[in-house]
């Protein structure tokens, strides 16, 4: 990834021509998608081995087992014969023994060899699987920057043919405080307007030229108390 | 979510009292140019790919900005885009931007707060760095 991110970053350094068009690589990610391809390939390669070998250890474990089994009833019938005095009869079965166990010992030989290779295997996978998450991520990457630049080259050719060129962020600074004042503008008519349908503002007037009916009938209220008291 | 449904969707939206003016812009990919209302002046372009849904602002040319106030801008606008809400700043090419991805399976809604957020702040953003324009 790393690598990745620094070829981004020295294409994005030269990546405007003299016209200031972006200069899209798609070559890139067209490598990564083969590497891609490859990987999942060989993973899937990996996987399928992998699965052979499990079900060839479990046929082993299977064979050993009955291998294990035959030894040990041979085993009974040997007893059974000595007990009997059958001496010959229990040397028959004896090379008997000695033959399952030579089997079973074979066989789990090959088990500790298909193993061993189990093992190299489930390390295959592991680094394809690991392998592979990389190259998506990476992939990511590269496919968002192609995308992007060719979004914003694209854009870019819509405002040039619409307008004489982008408009500067001066110009743009200057329509938003336009706004902004229109707005002020008209919340204060607003303010206003409703001062005038309540009544508000006639009020406020009376007020200024000194005359607060509020004011007067306080004045009035002391003024009787006052005449109430006897002086 | 496809630019065609956004286009159809918007159209008729209300998202926290704005609506949205969305226009395709031509060429292969399917790019949207959107304004808030209220936000009118900073439209914001929208695109689709396979894994997110790009929204982008442009804010000012590399070329409008003080070259002398250029390592101040950068710093301030590096350390102004974690706490701003929903969007960050970046450069493509030589223009400033302020963008915002979206998972391509949001909602409309999720959409339409995106873009509302995206161009409210390109407004306080352009007024906030006006002291580095030329």
């Amino acid at each position: 990834m790393k690598a990745v991110l620094k070829k981004l970053l020295t294409a994005m350094r030269g990546s405007v021509n003299e016209l200031g068009e972006a200069v899209v690589d798609s070559q890139g990610s067209r490598i990564l998608e083969q590497e891609l391809r490859d990987s999942e390939h060989e993973l899937k390669q990996a996987k399928n081995e992998l699965a052979a070998l499990m079900a060839e250890v479990a046929s082993l474990n299977r064979q050993i087992k009955t291998e294990s089994d035959s030894a040990e009833s041979r085993e009974q019938d040997a007893r059974k014969a000595l007990a009997a005095g059958q001496e010959e009869l229990a040397r028959e079965v004896a090379e008997r023994i000695v033959g399952h166990e030579r089997r079973k010992a074979e066989l789990t030989q090959a088990r500790v060899q298909l193993e061993e290779r189990t093992r190299g295997l489930k390390d295959r996978v592991q680094k394809a699987e690991k392998q592979l998450a990389e190259y998506r991520r990476e992939l990511q990457v590269v496919k968002t920057n192609e995308r992007v630049l060719r979004t914003t080259a694209q854009i870019d050719t819509n405002i040039n043919s619409n307008q004489s060129s982008l408009s500067t962020a001066r110009e743009t600074l200057e329509r938003i405080r336009e706004r902004q004042a229109r707005e002020e503008d008209r919340q204060g008519a607003r303010a206003q307007l409703e001062k005038e349908l309540t009544g508000q503002d006639l009020d406020e007037k009376l007020k200024a030229a000194g005359i607060d009916a509020e004011q007067d009938s306080v004045n009035d209220v002391l003024a009787r108390l006052k005449g109430d008291q006897p002086s | 979510m496809d630019t065609q449904s956004l286009i159809l969707a918007l159209g008729d939206a209300t998202h926290a009292g704005r609506t949205f003016n969305v226009m395709p812009v031509a060429g292969d990919d399917p790019v949207l140019q959107i304004a808030v209302s209220g936000a009118d002046e900073t439209p914001v372009y929208l695109t689709v790919t396979e894994s997110q849904i790009l929204c982008l602002v442009y804010l000012f040319e590399e070329s409008e900005i003080r070259a002398s106030a250029l390592p101040e801008l950068h710093e301030s606008m590096l350390r102004i885009s974690v706490p701003m809400p929903l969007s960050a700043l970046g450069k493509v090419e030589n223009h400033y931007v302020v963008y915002g991805s979206l998972s391509p399976t949001s909602s409309q809604t999720e959409v339409m707060q995106e873009l509302v957020t995206l161009a409210d702040n390109a407004i306080d953003l352009l007024q906030t760095f006006e002291d580095f324009l030329e």
